[in-house]
């Protein structure tokens, strides 16, 4: 009787939370359905052009709040999640789990080598923008603004985007995950001469 | 290691804990199973997109004299049929002219060796590079594994880069620039808090998204300031000597657009869509009606207003003025004319050229070059926020910069050089479109600008003799 009492109770508060969480914050199975936990490849160099192509690969692709998984289909597959939710599942990367990924860098801060994240792997590293920002660990360091070139970053205290390339009048093309809203792509913007902008560098390119 | 306190049990009772585990296991699975349907994805579709070829291209839109011509392009292959970034051999050609007439003559781009993988370039012949009528040329790349070519401007032979001649510049030198002596402006003509009442304006909503808000603005002719209220999706409506504005509301996406106003008409540049149309053109009646909505086949990031009261937009991709224009079907706008240089509503034509840290302008008549500058400058130069005629001055507005400063200079240009020259605060707490942060009505300056508190416009009086 103890027995039955306790399961039932239990079941019925899991049950209870489960639904009311469900039906007040919305969710997608994106990552549940199409994502991975798959080891990197370890790659021996990175090139700015081979890390252009990953990022112009999420074009389209949406945007995730600590997300970091996306496919190649061109439409953003769990549109209008609550922005300010990390658990729900949708696709695409937030603005640093995006960087991380483009620029290829491994899960220890402490290692500056060459992974190749696949697209569908879900991972957002270790870095906020904040981070890159201040050039934290060994693969990123801080570069002059006036210095950046292809796939080199601007990052704030909350936001980073790379450079994809510089307009005749002198904005930046940057590709970015932006937000829900925008998803991820290629917009023009001024953040390089923006003081609350810095330049970061991931190290080690071969060309 | 700590020692288990005597007066705990050893272990506890099975079946308590065995029903709390069976419930917690049973009730996830009933959520699992249930809830799922709650799931707004139907499953994704996890088809490729197709093969393609992304070019970029910096246009030399003004060259100096003398100057050697070399045009450079970056390739990224894009095939459908692979998850890693395999080596890009593209390849291709620049046809280039003198003038804008007669044939293109075809020059093969070749890889540079000392620039990254993706750089093909091509130097122009010295006949067509220093002609006196300037030149026009395209560019067509392939990627040879898979086929996909992208033409660049995308309208080929009929809609080429142009890039003129700047003869004999004016010459400015800036030389070093001492942040902190800015200039006071003369009026605020323009003040909302941040928020969703009758007179705020606001910031859009999202995690990790920095502010945004009050992404443009314009200024009619009689002084009257139109503020692009875009998280509130309406425009607010400050006129002068009036302390509160009035709001037009609009049928927008509520996230980052250009503004600009044309006599009973509001244009409303989107510059979120999706891949096949990469924002939109709307119009509205003065009072917030919709007129149309045209989609854009490629992304463009200004709409300012040129000849016959028409909206001109400048495209990312080529970095060409353009007209929008609906084709009779669908709703997706065809983007015709392209033009080196903004078209203004008398006729005449700016072009604009940030190279390094120099900064060249042309101010071409309807019948062919009217005036040059070519303006240096030891502190580094971002973008050009502005660039006007002024009766026969030109008003150009850059922003100069370090690593940990900013400001915006005002330069007013005339024949024999800098007639007026002042800087201004950047003052940009909040991000708005890229290039609206500065327009000219009559003979002031407005400056859109922002503080945690609100935003404001500001208005600096230029100097008219």
């Amino acid at each position: 009787m103890r027995f039955t009492t306790t399961f039932v109770a239990t079941l019925a508060a899991v049950s209870c939370l489960g639904f009311v969480g469900a039906a007040s914050g919305y969710h997608t199975r994106f990552v549940a359905d199409n994502c991975n936990y798959a080891a990197p490849t370890p790659s021996s160099h990175i090139t700015r052009a081979g890390s252009t192509t990953v990022a112009l690969r999420a074009r389209w692709e949406g945007y995730q709040w600590a997300g970091g998984c996306w496919n190649d289909n061109d439409v953003d597959d769990s549109p209008g999640d609550p922005p300010g939710t990390a658990g729900t599942g949708g696709e695409g990367g937030d603005c640093s789990g995006f960087t991380f990924k483009v620029w290829r860098e491994p899960e220890d801060t402490s290692s500056a080598a060459f992974h190749q994240w696949g697209r569908l792997r879900f991972v957002h590293g270790p870095y906020t923008a904040l981070s890159f920002k201040n050039g934290v660990g060994a693969p990123n360091a801080t570069k002059a603004k006036s210095a950046l070139i292809t796939m080199d970053a601007l990052a704030s205290d909350g936001h980073i985007g790379l450079v994809y390339v510089t307009n005749a009048d002198g904005s930046d093309q940057i590709i970015e995950a932006k937000g829900e809203a925008y998803g991820t792509n290629v917009w023009t913007r001024t953040y390089r001469g923006s003081s609350s902008y810095s330049g970061v560098q991931r190290l080690g390119w071969s060309s | 290691m700590r020692s288990r306190p005597r007066s705990m049990p050893a272990r506890p009772p099975l079946p308590p804990l065995l029903a709390v585990v069976l419930g917690v296991l049973s009730g996830a699975l009933l959520v699992a199973l249930v809830g799922a349907p709650i799931s707004r994805s139907d499953g994704p579709d996890n088809a490729r997109a197709a093969s393609s070829v992304e070019v970029t291209h910096v246009p030399p839109l003004l060259t100096a004299p003398g100057e050697t011509v070399e045009l450079a392009y970056d390739a990224y292959c894009l095939p459908a049929e692979t998850d890693d970034d395999l080596p890009c051999h593209a390849t291709g050609s620049v046809h280039a002219r003198t003038g804008g007439q007669g044939a293109f003559i075809e020059i093969p781009l070749r890889r540079d060796r000392f620039a990254p993988e993706s750089r093909l370039v091509a130097i122009l012949p010295e006949r067509i590079a220093r002609s006196p009528l300037g030149f026009e040329y395209y560019a067509v790349i392939a990627d040879p594994a898979t086929g996909a070519t992208t033409t660049l401007p995308s309208g080929g032979p009929s809609s080429p880069q142009r890039s003129i001649p700047l003869g004999k510049p004016i010459e400015v030198e800036l030389g070093h620039h001492s942040f902190g002596a800015t200039r006071r402006a003369d009026a605020r003509v323009a003040w909302a808090h941040w928020g969703d009442g009758p007179f705020d304006a606001g910031l859009e909503q999202g995690r990790n998204l920095p502010p945004i808000g009050g992404a443009s603005f314009d200024v009619a002719s009689e002084g009257t300031v139109v503020v692009l209220d875009e998280a509130n999706r309406r425009a607010l409506r400050f006129e002068p000597g009036q302390s509160r504005p009035s709001a037009i509301p609009l049928d927008i996406s509520g996230t980052i657009a250009d503004l600009a106003l044309a006599p009973e008409r509001l244009y409303v540049l989107e510059t979120v869509g999706g891949r096949g149309h990469e924002g939109a053109l709307r119009a509205f009646t003065a009072s917030g009606r919709p007129l149309s909505l045209a989609r854009l086949p490629e992304r463009a990031y200004r709409v300012r207003i040129g000849p016959d009261r028409a909206p001109v937009l400048l495209s990312q991709g080529s970095s060409q003025w353009v007209r929008a224009e609906l084709p009779r079907t669908g709703s997706v706008a065809r983007l015709r004319g392209g033009r080196a240089g903004r078209p203004l509503p008398d006729g005449r034509e700016v072009v604009v050229l940030r190279t390094g840290d120099e900064i060249r302008v042309a101010l071409l008549s309807p019948g062919g070059t009217a005036r040059t500058w070519r303006i240096r400058s030891a502190t580094s130069v971002a973008e050009v926020q502005l660039a006007e005629p002024l009766g026969s001055r030109l008003v150009l507005v850059a922003r100069l910069y370090t690593d940990t400063r900013d400001e915006f200079l005002v330069l007013v240009l005339g024949p024999t050089g800098v007639v007026e020259r002042f800087t201004v605060p950047a003052r940009e707490w909040a991000e708005t479109a890229p290039l609206s942060r500065f327009r000219l009505a009559g003979s002031s300056l407005y400056q859109l600008g922002s503080m945690p508190e609100g935003l404001f416009v500001d208005r600096y009086d230029l100097e008219v003799k």
